[in-house]
């Protein structure tokens, strides 16, 4: 009888454990600009939808491998991302504590009307031959773009957690996001580290795009929704912490899957969505947050 | 001393005339064959000001930036179909809509206000991406086949036409600019413009934050929700998907941010020129978002104030200049 209900529950466990990777790589951009500058930025689900978009586009006129296109689409989001923190959004935070916030509203407003102008808004999807088809994971089969994801969510969080470990730029993004006055007392302009911070989110923003197209659908409006759940993530992971923006992910993917496999699949987003709401009123500064 | 009030009484009465006229002016519009597409804008004109006047009073005086209107207004619509599909008179639904709607934000007060600043505004956008998956799954109403993502229809209102709704709209765009007028010359007001310019220190002089905010946001949810019911009962059907939609928030964030957010006279210019420019784009569906975009980008970094803040500064420089040339 309980091998019988655990050989069930293997299959959620595992995909929620997969997708809770592709969660976490969307949330890892939202998490620094949120730990670095205290700013929400609502456009990151657009900003992440328009990445599948450009790998769409890539992949349908020229024939690109989503994945291969990256090399495109990162230089080109970290400098989209240092532009937008450099001319726009410093001067935001200038004005009040809402202007950033409506800001970031205004931008998601743009990119999802110019992806509709351009793509329509009807749903796409991105394809390639590798990613196809489902892998044998032992106990069970699991969509290969899943892993895929998982995969590619903790390569980026290891290096993210790395860079900002050992190199000068990561340190002092480090430093400005614990004490900004502090971090220019010591000689770090913050400005520029600002737009670096932003620029590295926007290009993880990019990566996350491709992986998310590849596994799911997207119209041009489905970066909300999932702003909304990267938002949970950070909170549930807390400030700051490329492991706990991991965790967080985990815990959002298998809340999903667990209560699809408990409740029916059309429950499961409510219950995803319940989690974030009562996590955000129990502890608005993360599970692990200080 | 005589002089000077003589010379006043006729300015203040006209300041009292103007209104009047402008509403009974209003008022007869659908009976003297104005054209049907104006009402219908002028119709969308008092919802939308409605709602702009209603977040407003939550996000300019209240220091809630709420991101959640869709969640009242989708509600409201919700019980605007539960009443009347019980063979309810619609009027009923409009009140029902209100008070559910005051209810559900008397409900989220108290997990939401313990968050703070950008934490209170991730929280209430959440809300209405929750709801949408409710009623996705909920049927209060109706059979199997009625209800879910299809939506529902509304009933009962075989017998009312655009004037009827007109005059609905005119009435609540009305009561909302009077409310706002009454709630900030009054104690309330006083405290949450204390709350707003910094609640620690509204708390320790002895306001009751919590209070206060709840009474805002209460009074707001009321009438925002029986705006949105009134709006649906001009659309004739709701589906979550666009009841529960980010679009309720654009334009309350919109027609503000655009007049001036955090004064009296903004919403009402702003809700103008938001609305004109549904008019203008009317045929450009996403182009029109794309255009609202930029000008919600440009005005906040250019006009924070809005327009009616930056024309109350360029009139007080001048004012001030007069002054001191008329001294002389």
């Amino acid at each position: 009888m309980t091998v019988e209900v655990l050989a069930g529950l293997s299959r959620p466990i595992i995909m929620g454990v997969l997708l809770g990777g592709l969660y976490a790589l969307i949330a890892l951009g939202l998490s620094i600009v949120f730990g670095v500058m205290k700013l929400i930025n609502v456009a990151h689900g657009d900003l992440m939808i328009f990445g599948a978009y450009f790998a769409y586009a890539l992949m349908t006129t020229w024939g690109i491998d989503p994945i291969l296109s990256l090399t495109m689409g990162i230089p080109l989001w970290f400098g989209l991302g240092f532009a937008i923190q450099k001319y726009v959004m410093s001067r935001a935070f200038g004005i009040s504590m809402e202007a950033p916030l409506i800001i970031a509203f205004g931008i998601s407003l743009i990119l999802q009307s110019l992806t509709q102008i351009i793509w329509s808004p009807y749903s796409r999807g991105l394809e390639a031959p590798y990613a196809l088809g489902g892998i044998s994971l032992g106990i069970t089969s699991v969509p290969k773009t899943y892993l895929l994801s998982f995969i590619a969510a903790l390569v980026v969080m290891l290096v993210l957690r790395e860079f900002l470990r050992r190199s000068y730029l990561g340190k002092a993004i480090v430093a400005a996001s614990q004490d900004k006055r502090g971090a220019e007392l010591v000689g770090i302009n913050t400005g520029r580290v600002y737009a670096f911070a932003f620029a590295i989110a926007m290009a993880t923003a990019a990566i996350a795009g491709v992986f998310f197209g590849l596994t799911f659908p997207f119209t041009p409006t489905s970066g909300v929704g999932f702003l909304v759940i990267a938002f949970g993530v950070i909170i549930i992971g807390g400030l700051g912490s490329m492991l706990g923006t991991f965790i967080g992910g985990i815990v959002l993917g298998l809340t999903q899957t667990l209560s699809g496999y408990f409740l029916g699949a059309a429950a499961q987003m409510l219950f995803v969505y319940l989690i974030v709401f009562v996590v955000l009123a129990v502890r608005p500064q993360g599970m692990f947050g200080r | 001393m005589d002089v000077d009030r003589n010379m006043k009484a006729p300015i203040n009465q006209l300041k009292l005339m103007l209104p009047v006229v402008l509403v009974a002016v209003l008022a007869i519009f659908p009976i003297i064959g104005t054209p049907r597409v104006w009402l219908l804008y002028l119709f969308l004109f008092f919802v939308y000001l409605t709602m702009a006047n209603m977040w407003n009073l939550l996000a300019g005086y209240s220091g809630l930036t709420f991101l959640g209107p869709g969640a009242l207004i989708g509600l409201a619509g919700y019980t605007l179909v539960i009443v009347t599909w019980n063979d309810l008179p619609f009027y009923l639904g409009i009140i029902g809509g209100g008070i559910v709607a005051a209810a559900f934000a008397a409900l989220i007060a108290v997990p939401t206000f313990r968050m703070r600043g950008i934490y209170f505004a991730i929280g209430t956008l959440v809300v209405p991406e929750a709801l949408r998956y409710v009623f996705y799954l909920w049927k209060p109403v109706g059979g199997e086949m009625q209800g879910g993502g299809a939506g529902y229809m509304i009933k009962g209102i075989g017998g009312l036409s655009l004037t009827e709704f007109y005059w609905l709209a005119l009435a609540i765009g009305i009561v909302s600019i009077f409310l706002m007028r009454i709630i900030l010359r009054s104690k309330l007001g006083l405290g949450l413009a204390a709350i707003h310019d910094s609640d620690r220190a509204a708390a320790s002089s002895g306001v009751d934050v919590f209070r206060l905010k709840l009474y805002a946001f209460v009074i707001a949810a009321f009438v925002t929700g029986a705006a949105g019911a009134i709006f649906y009962i001009y659309q004739g059907y709701i589906a979550p998907v666009s009841a529960f939609n980010i679009r309720w928030l654009m334009i309350c964030l919109l027609a503000t941010v655009i007049g001036g957010i955090g004064t009296e006279e903004g919403p009402i210019v702003g809700t103008i020129i938001v609305v004109f420019l549904h008019f203008l784009l009317a045929r450009y569906g996403a182009l029109s978002l794309l255009i609202q975009g930029v000008i919600l980008v440009v005005i906040m970094l250019l006009v924070p104030e809005g327009i009616v803040g930056l024309v109350r500064r360029k009139t007080r420089n001048y004012q001030s200049l007069l002054q001191l040339a008329t001294r002389r």
